[in-house]
């Protein structure tokens, strides 16, 4: 099934890391859809509404919501799953009519995209690596990509089963499975220490897995990441869930 | 006027002893594992957190007819009822009870309202000695500290500085830190205490409206020692601790224990309805902000709470930060749903990365995340933001929404991870460089390499 597929690349993707971006827009046209990517996108205002500062969170919030409204498209995908569920959240904080939620309507966060709205198969490529997944908690706790290790509720995982047909790939976990990595946005500067520390212990719990790759669908989780591998000199590499699709495929 | 540390300034001080945070955070992820595997055993558990989350809302809904179907049936079981709009009111009402019957020696088990209350020195002001029963809560008193967690309230000290505690406080031997052999000393301790005291004094996990009754869970039966020995007893609760009937409280019942520390039931779950022969029974009931609370819709589901301490022992902050970090009595991510308003230092809602554990732990599905948010939502709007955000983040507001002024700062922002030696930057970079590697630095933007290698050739670029 062919879909036209608007992409939703997030300023921090945009910017810092326009692998992941180019890698999704790949493995879309690889699979078969149209993908178009409508300009005049901005930050879907995450860093201000998770701070508590609707206010100024709404200019860049409406402008990033102008750039999908009265677009052509079946979906709109995004490659982090963060920013995607606050731009859902703020899209109808800010707007309440029925353009804005037509918009709302059609965004999907990569993974959830791959796994229930067009089902992703035929992967061609070996991947002979082991993976240690970094389950990010808005992509897990929010638009319930599998089931949190808290949750006692039915058990599933959206992420391992668009991954594990890849030939050859090996899943595996840190431990603690899916506590937070301690990103958490402004939280990373202002919270510096418990920040760094929950850091830290992530990278090495991903490490201890001896894994070759850390692999997650929330990119600034693996920016964070990275620099904490880096600093501890561990011997392990992010790498976003595109990426390894992208090169399966 | 003195202004409580910001709770990062706490965090910092709390994370420079490594080994003791690891230690720390162990600790407390132990009981998370131990509540996991309870849960697991029960194969109605998530339906037992639907249904505890609208027995609560429910009892939340109808609170005024529940609380006065309560009363009128302590009255008839013979109970003395008080009301308490604050915590002065209720340290005044506990303190006049106590004097009519000249207490000298009062024992008290958990309860985390007195502690809200600051009872303990309000009393001791008036003369009246105050013996907390409860091992833990012995052990901080001794060590002259507030609790460090709502249901294990001395994690934050190891065996060994127990030991070395009471050694000074009840002359164990010098360098003895075997937990049992400790525990015997206390319980020798504490039965001189139990069995001197005049009256007694317990917190309350549930009220049950239609039968009149308080609920005192316990594993050490220090609350039953107290209350059965003297001949007066008085039950501090909050007006959120009632629930309409026994079923329901035993919905709740079979989540307390399990969630808190993995175990099926308090080895204590004591029902009082009732004085003993010739003895008295008082319970007061205390608001000190609670129905402030209910009027904002958000701030009120906090109310649902049972105190099992679940959200404390998930919480990777928490854990990292250390129960004292909180300016506030309760810590953790229920400390900061009902103590944000306290909070003089204003960082405490920030003392969270929104991760949502919390909401998916809680028995009765306090959507604390949601909460904590709304917290900062309502500083923000209070003027009240700390780190700099009232003047930083206008700014930042701006920058978003202009594609334009963000490609040039964060093209400046690239060429100079690239071109500069990150050890220059990083001193610049804040927190992020003092603990991470700057990131590598991609050369151009996706939009750049779009407009390169798609936009113009296909013509897929459509509206702007």
């Amino acid at each position: 099934m062919n879909m036209k597929i608007a992409l939703f690349i997030p300023c921090l993707v945009n910017q810092m890391m326009p692998d992941v971006a180019i890698a999704t827009l790949s493995l879309l046209e690889k699979l078969g859809h149209q993908v178009i990517f409508p300009q005049g996108q901005t930050c879907c205002g995450q860093p201000m509404t998770n701070s508590g500062c609707f206010n100024e969170a709404r200019n860049t919030t409406l402008k990033l919501l102008n750039a999908f409204k009265g677009v052509e498209c079946d979906a709109i995908v995004c490659p982090a799953a963060s920013c995607l569920v606050a731009a859902k959240e703020n899209f109808h904080e800010f707007d309440q009519s029925q353009e804005a939620l037509d918009v709302i309507n059609k965004l999907y966060e990569l993974t959830e995209f791959l796994h229930d709205i067009a089902p992703i198969s035929g992967f061609k490529n070996k991947f002979e690596h082991t993976i240690s997944l970094q389950m990010s908690c808005h992509g897990l706790r929010m638009l319930s990509l599998a089931t949190p290790s808290e949750s006692m509720g039915p058990q599933f995982n959206k992420v391992e089963a668009v991954l594990q047909s890849i030939p050859g790939i090996k899943i595996v976990y840190p431990a603690p499975r899916d506590e937070c990595c301690g990103f958490g946005g402004t939280f990373a500067v202002d919270e510096g220490a418990v920040s760094a520390k929950m850091g830290k212990d992530k990278a090495h719990a991903h490490a201890a897995t001896h894994a070759q790759y850390v692999v997650g669908f929330d990119p600034s989780c693996l920016l964070h990441l990275d620099g904490m591998i880096r600093r501890q000199l561990l011997p392990i590499q992010t790498r976003h869930i595109a990426q390894i699709i992208d090169a399966a495929l | 006027m003195y202004q409580s540390k910001s709770h990062a300034d706490n965090a910092t001080i709390f994370c420079r002893d490594e080994n003791r945070v690891d230690w720390h955070s162990k600790a407390l992820w132990n009981l998370r594992e131990k509540r996991d595997r309870a849960a697991a055993s029960v194969p109605e558990w998530e339906q037992l957190r639907q249904l505890g989350s609208e027995i609560k809302l429910h009892t939340l809904s109808h609170l005024g007819d529940y609380l006065c179907q309560f009363e009128q049936k302590c009255i008839e079981n013979g109970i003395q009822v008080h009301w308490a709009t604050d915590a002065s009111e209720h340290n005044q009402i506990a303190l006049d009870i106590l004097s009519t019957h000249s207490v000298k020696k009062l024992v008290k088990s958990k309860s985390m309202l007195t502690e809200e209350c600051h009872l303990n020195p309000f009393l001791e002001k008036h003369g009246i000695e105050v013996i907390d029963t409860d091992l833990g809560e012995r052990i901080i008193q001794l060590n002259h500290q507030p609790p460090s967690h709502i249901v294990v309230p001395a994690i934050h000290m190891k065996k060994e500085e127990v030991g070395e505690l009471f050694h000074q406080k009840l002359n164990t031997p010098k360098g003895e830190s075997d937990p049992t052999r400790l525990t015997r000393a206390a319980r020798k301790h504490l039965r001189d205490q139990f069995l001197s005291a005049d009256a007694a004094m317990t917190g309350v996990n549930m009220a049950i409206a239609d039968l009149g009754a308080v609920v005192v869970c316990t594993n050490e039966g220090n609350a039953d020692m107290g209350v059965n020995l003297p001949k007066l007893q008085i039950h501090s609760m909050g007006i959120d601790k009632i629930v309409p009937d026994v079923d329901s409280a035993m919905v709740l019942l079979r989540m307390l224990a399990r969630n808190a520390i993995g175990q099926p039931i308090t080895t204590y779950s004591s029902f009082y309805r009732g004085s003993k022969v010739n003895g008295e029974m008082h319970i007061i009931i205390v608001d000190n902000g609670r129905t402030d609370i209910m009027q904002d819709k958000i701030l009120a589901e906090s109310l649902k709470c049972i105190r099992c301490g679940g959200c404390l022992n998930t919480c990777p902050v928490y854990r990292r930060s250390g129960g004292f970090s909180y300016n506030y009595t309760i810590p953790g991510p229920i400390g900061i749903a009902v103590g944000a308003q306290h909070d003089d230092s204003n960082t405490i809602p920030w003392a969270c990365t929104l991760c949502g554990s919390c909401s998916y732990v809680c028995p009765t599905k306090v959507p604390l995340d949601k909460i904590i948010a709304h917290h900062r939502r309502l500083k923000a709007q209070q003027g009240k933001l700390p780190f700099g955000k009232k003047y930083y983040m206008p700014a930042v507001g701006k920058l978003m929404s202009s594609p334009t002024l963000l490609n040039c700062a964060m093209a400046s922002a690239r060429l100079a991870l690239n071109v500069i030696p990150h050890r220059l930057i990083k001193p610049l970079s804040g927190a992020w460089g003092q603990y991470r590697e700057l990131p590598v630095s991609p050369t151009s933007s996706f939009d750049t390499w779009y407009k390169q290698h798609r936009a113009s050739n296909k013509g897929q670029n459509n509206v702007s």
